[in-house]
């Protein structure tokens, strides 16, 4: 049997400072909890300890020990700190238990084969969990309590032998074992203060004082329990969130951020090899509440979210190109006030594993497309009148009505057929929006027409062809009659697809024969 | 002079052709499925940038063949990019021309960013080669007024030609006049077409147009050499569907 125990001293403080630059891990950080009125320390790191703060202080007291960096305990960043740690044993184990915040066991037993001695998986453990940003510290035993306990009490990582494990964890204090205050107290009028003190009391009368749980905590001292790991299966939720302090009015700062959220949500995606071609961003914004009192002002209308949608064509892994993506998105779509907190939520899906050939045709790298069709929406614009995409792969619709398309923002398809060959065939260049136009029948046909200042004959007319439609919808009716003219234009012949509407009797040149 | 061709033999056994003058591969070319054209040219140059020229306002067949273009590009399941100034293409002229719609990225400019369409057009062209990965780039300023053409400094043309230069892609524009002058690898003028006109009665809805005749005129060709200074000359027809 193996067991793995990883333990992250101080996890409010690391969690709360999962997402803050490196200089601040240094400083003397505590972590306030409690109503407004009375916040008090729950957590706080070695730095602030050696600076004189305690746990239960006030915030005031705290404050008064010198340059200490107090930070609101946020649940949400604890969270997603213990789904980091999981993360980082799920690649050595699926049996794992999320023990408590900051604690994670592991089984590893029939492991050795694959991952090495128990050294080398500890060392393994560590490395990946300091590779998430955490400080940690790793025990490997026989059993899970005295891996639990190890960790607790010794730094870095501590390799029990089977048997020796009450032997290793003698010279830990007992509080390591958290025992109930009534039974603490009891020891301490004893003088028993470390575990080895503890593991060599006579069994029988030290029932007969403490009942069943100082039994328990003696073998627990020994190292003697075992128990089954309640198994922790977190769903596959690839959330991050950031809460700040101070709320972000440019995008600049806001892009730093929203760099270290992608960054660590994909981290925990590679971890499971998995990717994502979605992502949802959800900003809380800070509106002010007297804005919402003034109804007639344009900022009543102003939401507190602020959410925006990314999807990809293929699945990626790459931050550096999502918030490149994010950025483009956010500068077409700015946030109307300051960013108070952050969310991203990525979708996972299977990542993309394609073998290129030699002979493939040149193709756009599919992510990169994907930021190169926003730059480019960012100089063209996104949508035209009738909503359509200013950007993208055209595809005409199941429509009568002329000049029916839409553009969709990928070309992607997997049943795409290359083009059958076709004889050189006559092309429309279109006028958008079509031209008005003046034309004068004759016998039915049209004789002169003018468009764009210029007054021409007409030497040849095809039609009429009537075309009609969308009749029950009274906004999307068209009825209309086409004709294809050839005018003396510019001194040379035109051909023109010139059409009159039928409901306003108004004609306009639609396009040129080119 | 036996002393100096030593010398030389003995350097060029050690670095082979570094004396030799720099003789650039032939160029690929992409055909344009206008047989006429492929016949004089050799089709469009990859790596190189083309101009088609024609007056605006008349038919001319530059968007016939920039389709058709398309069409020979999107059958090697290559990718095209049509950056459309005046946001003029009509996607079932290019689907009937047989163009492969899902290979095809098309920039509708105009759109109110505070740009005008000329920059807007090229804005999205210097993305789209930085992009890379496309077989064929085209940019449509058939519409836009030959006063703004006129304005664009060569140096412009100059950038695109470089950056092309190393690329497989072909760059191709489409104006009123041969703008990027001595920087095009190809020059195209397109002049004014003859109609031809189905008619079975004197009725009107009768009469069908059924094809165009274009002429082309090669104005300058110099990805081969020596540089084809003279000018030729080229039909082609573009029929209409179902004819």
């Amino acid at each position: 049997m193996l067991f793995g125990c990883i333990y992250a001293p101080d996890f409010p403080v690391q969690a709360a400072l999962q997402d803050s630059p490196a200089s601040f891990l240094a400083s003397a950080v505590a972590v306030l909890d409690g109503p407004e009125s009375l916040l008090k320390v729950v957590a706080c790191n070695d730095p602030a300890r050696a600076a004189g703060v305690a746990f239960g202080m006030t915030k005031l007291q705290a404050e008064s020990c010198g340059e200490i960096r107090l930070q609101k305990r946020v649940i949400e960043h604890e969270e997603s700190a213990q789904r980091a740690l999981l993360d980082c044993v799920y690649k050595f184990s699926p049996r794992m238990e999320s023990t408590a915040g900051g604690v994670v066991m592991v089984d590893l037993t029939g492991s050795s084969r694959l991952l090495g001695s128990a050294k080398e998986i500890g060392q393994a453990l560590l490395h990946e969990a300091e590779a998430a940003g955490f400080t940690v510290n790793v025990a490997m035993a026989a059993n899970p309590d005295a891996a639990l306990h190890a960790a607790r009490g010794f730094k870095a990582l501590t390799v029990i032998a089977p048997g020796k494990e009450a032997a290793t964890l003698g010279s830990l204090p007992i509080a390591v074992l958290e025992p109930p205050e009534e039974i603490s107290e009891v020891l301490f009028h004893w003088g028993i203060s470390d575990l080895q003190s503890l593991a060599s009391l006579p069994m029988v009368p030290l029932t007969e004082r403490l009942g069943q749980p100082g039994l328990h905590l003696q073998r627990l001292a020994r190292g003697e329990t075992q128990r089954e790991l309640v198994p922790a299966d977190p769903p596959l939720i690839f959330r991050e969130n950031m809460e700040l302090e101070e709320p972000v009015e440019l995008l600049e700062p806001l892009a730093f951020l929203l760099n270290r959220l992608l960054e660590q949500a994909m981290y925990r995606l590679r971890e499971r090899s998995l990717a994502t071609d979605h992502v949802e961003l959800e900003l809380t914004l800070e509106v002010h509440p007297e804005q919402h009192l003034q109804a007639d002002s344009p900022a009543a209308t102003v939401t507190s979210q602020h959410q925006r949608t990314l999807k990809l064509p293929v699945p990626t892994q790459d931050a550096r190109n999502l918030l490149k993506l994010l950025q483009l998105e956010l500068n077409a779509h700015p946030p109307v006030a300051p960013v108070r907190k952050i969310a991203i939520e990525v979708f996972p899906v299977r990542s993309r594993s394609i073998q290129a050939g030699l002979f493939q045709p040149l193709a756009p790298e599919p992510v990169k497309l994907e930021i190169t069709m926003a730059r480019l929406r960012s100089v063209v614009g996104g949508e035209d009148a009738q909503g359509r995409e200013r950007v993208g792969f055209a595809q005409t619709l199941d429509s009568h009505r002329p000049d029916s398309f839409a553009v969709l923002p990928s070309g992607f398809t997997a049943d795409a057929q290359p083009a059958s060959r076709r004889t050189c065939q006559l092309a429309l260049r279109m006028f958008r929006p079509p031209l008005a136009a003046r034309v004068t029948m004759r016998e039915g046909s049209p004789a002169t027409i003018s468009f764009e200042r210029t007054r021409t004959r007409v030497t040849r007319a095809g039609g009429p062809w009537r075309t009609t439609g969308a009749w029950w919808d009274q906004r999307g009716e068209w009825q209309r009659d086409e004709w294809d003219l050839e005018l003396n234009y510019a001194g040379s012949v035109g051909l023109y697809r010139v059409f009159q509407d039928l409901l306003s009797g108004q004609w306009f040149v639609e396009g040129m024969y080119d | 002079m036996a002393s100096l061709a030593i010398i030389r033999s003995q350097i060029e056994s050690r670095l082979p052709g570094v004396l030799s003058p720099y003789v650039p591969p032939e160029p690929e070319m992409l055909l344009t499925g206008i047989h006429a054209l492929d016949h004089k040219t050799g089709g469009i140059p990859k790596s190189g940038l083309t101009q088609i020229c024609a007056p605006s306002g008349v038919p001319s067949g530059r968007t016939t063949l920039l389709l058709s273009l398309m069409q020979e590009v999107t059958k090697r399941e290559e990718f095209c990019a049509l950056v459309d100034a005046s946001d003029c293409l009509h996607p079932a002229s290019a689907e009937a021309a047989g163009v492969d719609m899902s290979r095809l990225l098309w920039v509708r400019c105009g759109g109110a960013t505070g740009m005008r369409s000329l920059e807007q057009a090229f804005k999205a062209a210097d993305i789209i080669v930085q992009n890379g990965g496309f077989g064929l780039i085209a940019v449509d300023l058939g519409n836009i007024q030959e006063r703004l053409t006129r304005r664009i400094p060569l140096s412009t043309w100059f950038r695109f030609a470089r950056v092309v230069e190393k690329m497989p892609t072909a760059l191709v524009f489409l104006l009123g006049h041969p703008g990027a002058q001595s920087c095009s690898a190809l020059t195209l003028h397109l002049a004014g077409g003859k109609a031809y006109w189905q008619c079975s009665q004197e009725v009107s809805h009768a009469h069908f147009l059924s094809g165009i005749e274009y002429g082309i005129e090669i104005g300058r060709a110099h990805m081969r050499k020596p540089v084809q200074s003279a000018r030729f000359n080229a039909r082609f027809t573009a029929k209409a569907v179902g004819v």
